[in-house]
Formats: C-alpha cells, structure tokens, sequence
C-alpha cells in the first residue's frame, strides 16, 4: 500500500463516475458525501467534487474534471479532526495529516512549489482539509473517519501487540535519549525493569530471566530500581559470567 | 495493559506528542485497543510546524504516530506502573 497521498483516476465507467475499489481484496464504499471541495496542502480549495470514503482510504473525485482525483490510505492518515475555527482556517472543514514517507525530513519548501507549478508531487502533501458545502455534515464525516480508520490499524508485523516495546517510565525515556550503547542497555534495563522484555533477542532473555529471579531473591526491589546505576553494574558483572 | 491504563484516563487532559513532533493537548476522551486515540477540546501546544491545527474541537490520532502522551503526575502511581508492567511482561 502507498503512503501518503496519491492521484485517482480509476472511475466507473457506467456513468456513477464511482471510484473502483479493491473489492477482490474485501475494500468497500462506507459513505458518499457529495459537494465536497478539497484544499491540498497549502493550496486553494478545488471544487465541486464527491468524497468517497471506503473501508481502505478516502478518495475525492472531482465533477468537473473527470481525471481529477485524489485518494489517501487510513494508514497514512496520522490524524483527523473537525476544524471550525475560523482563524485556523476560513471554512469549517475535516482537517487531515497525512504521513509521508519523507516524514523525518525536514523540507522547508514542500508546498511551495506546489502553487505555480501544474504538476503537483502529491507525495509531499502533508495536510488535506475535506470543506463539505454543508457543514451540518462536519460531525458525520467526522466519525465516518474514525470508524474507517479504526478500521485500519497498524498491520502486526514483529507481535508486538501488547506494547512491549512502550516505555513505561521517565528514567527509560533518558536513557533512550542518551543511550549511544544498544547492547549496554539491553543489559542494564533488563534487569531493573521487566523480565523477560527481549526486543527480539529471545534466548538471551530467557538467559537473563533465570539470573534475575536469582538475583531478585537477594535484592530488595525498590533497592534496585532506585539504585539503578549500582544494579546495572553489578547485573552486567553477573551476565559476564 | 495500556489499554487499559488509558481507559482510565478519559476525562483527563493529556498532551500527546506525535512522531512529527506536533504536541496536541486536549481532553483524553476515548482510546482503543490499538491506542488510537480521541481527544476534545483540543489545541497545539508551543508549535510552529501545523498552525494551521489550532484549535480543532475534536481529533482522533491514530495510535502508530504517537510518540508520547504526556500525563497528568497526580494520575500516575509509578509503583503501580512498574509493578502491573513486570507482570505484564512475564
């Protein structure tokens, strides 16, 4: 699946102007909300067009250029919400970020080409704001996004569904920020935070878990997790046996 | 585990930074399992990057993007934390 934004141009060709979905792979039509402009990053609105959401992304089509489309994956969508302050934006509207793949890079210039230039790099597009004529409907559109993107969650890829990977304490988080020493910090947080908490190296946890109950009998917790610089030390010494 | 932990936590302001390093703080006013979350009352904490967010009324952020949320210290009993996570990890 592409991230970010992209061009649509696949259209029914029986007159509904309808987007052709995936529906092989189970993608279908949610909701339609027609007289819908779009405002593509920092560029004017266009208009007329159709909102398609289906249960993969959110595709508008335009009415009045029929190989004018845009869609976006819920993937890519790292957020949505209603805009209706006027100071933030003239026209109260769904206001959407999309993630992009250059997300880390720091491009001072992405939208500005976009406005004399015919050929827009849609890949860069990092806001996109849905300005339905009706604005009643803001609310409805609203938590049509949420159920479809609910409906998208990240795929699983390494099992880390029960958030072994979250930090769970402000002291993690400084030594995250840090930490040059990878296999240094394996070591010494294992043995004053979780057990068993592996990122990946298996076998070697399991190493670890027998040593910790050991070491735990002897030590009093909130010893350790207070000492931390101490227990770190004294566990690396015992790992190196 | 966190689900839950979060669950708690609605009603509660919250500031949550995104992994573009957008800080939004608002009301935590629902969460799922994948740690989506919806916020209310929302505005843009101190950044210059999106200012065009100001505050939205609602949000949803979709939980792969957060990086941090930030909570409120009187929520958060860190020795329940740290005990409920070496459990959890077991």
């Amino acid at each position: 699946m592409a991230v970010g934004l992209r061009h649509f141009t696949a259209r029914a060709g029986n007159g509904s102007g309808e987007p052709i979905l995936d529906a092989d792979n189970g993608e279908e039509l949610v909701h339609v909300q027609p007289s819908v402009s779009v405002a593509v990053g920092d560029r004017a609105p266009e208009s007329p067009g159709t909102l398609y959401i289906t249960t993969r992304q959110v595709i508008w089509l335009s009415e009045l250029d029929r190989e004018k489309g845009y869609a976006v994956y819920f993937l890519s969508l790292s957020l949505h919400a209603v805009s209706r302050d006027p100071e933030a934006y003239p026209s109260p509207c769904i206001y959407t970020q999309i993630e992009t793949e250059a997300d880390e890079v720091e491009d001072e210039s992405k939208d500005s080409d976009s406005e004399c230039s015919e050929v827009l790099d849609l890949s860069k597009i990092r806001e996109m704001r849905f300005i339905p004529s009706d604005a009643n409907q803001l609310d409805t559109l609203f938590q049509v996004f949420c159920e479809c993107a609910e409906l998208n969650p990240e795929p699983i890829e390494e099992g880390e569904e029960e958030g072994h990977n979250w930090i769970f304490s402000a002291d993690q988080l400084e030594d995250e920020a840090g930490a040059g020493d990878d296999v240094e910090w394996h070591f010494s947080q294992n043995p004053t935070n979780t057990i068993g908490h592996s990122n990946g190296h298996h076998d070697l946890a399991s190493s670890v878990l027998e040593l910790q109950i050991n070491d735990q009998r002897f030590e009093d917790a909130e010893e350790m997790e207070q000492d931390s610089d101490t227990g770190h030390h004294h566990q690396s010494q015992h790992l190196q046996d | 585990l966190f689900f839950s932990y979060f669950k708690d936590l609605v009603g509660r302001e919250v500031t949550v930074e995104l992994k573009n390093d957008l800080a939004i703080r608002g009301t935590l006013h629902s969460v799922d399992q994948y740690l989506n979350i919806k916020l209310e009352n929302t505005r843009v904490v101190d950044q210059d990057k999106y200012p065009h967010m100001l505050s939205v009324r609602n949000c949803f952020i979709r939980g792969s993007v957060v990086r941090y949320v930030q909570l409120p210290p009187e929520e958060v009993d860190i020795e329940l934390l740290h005990d409920a996570t070496r459990r959890e990890a077991r």
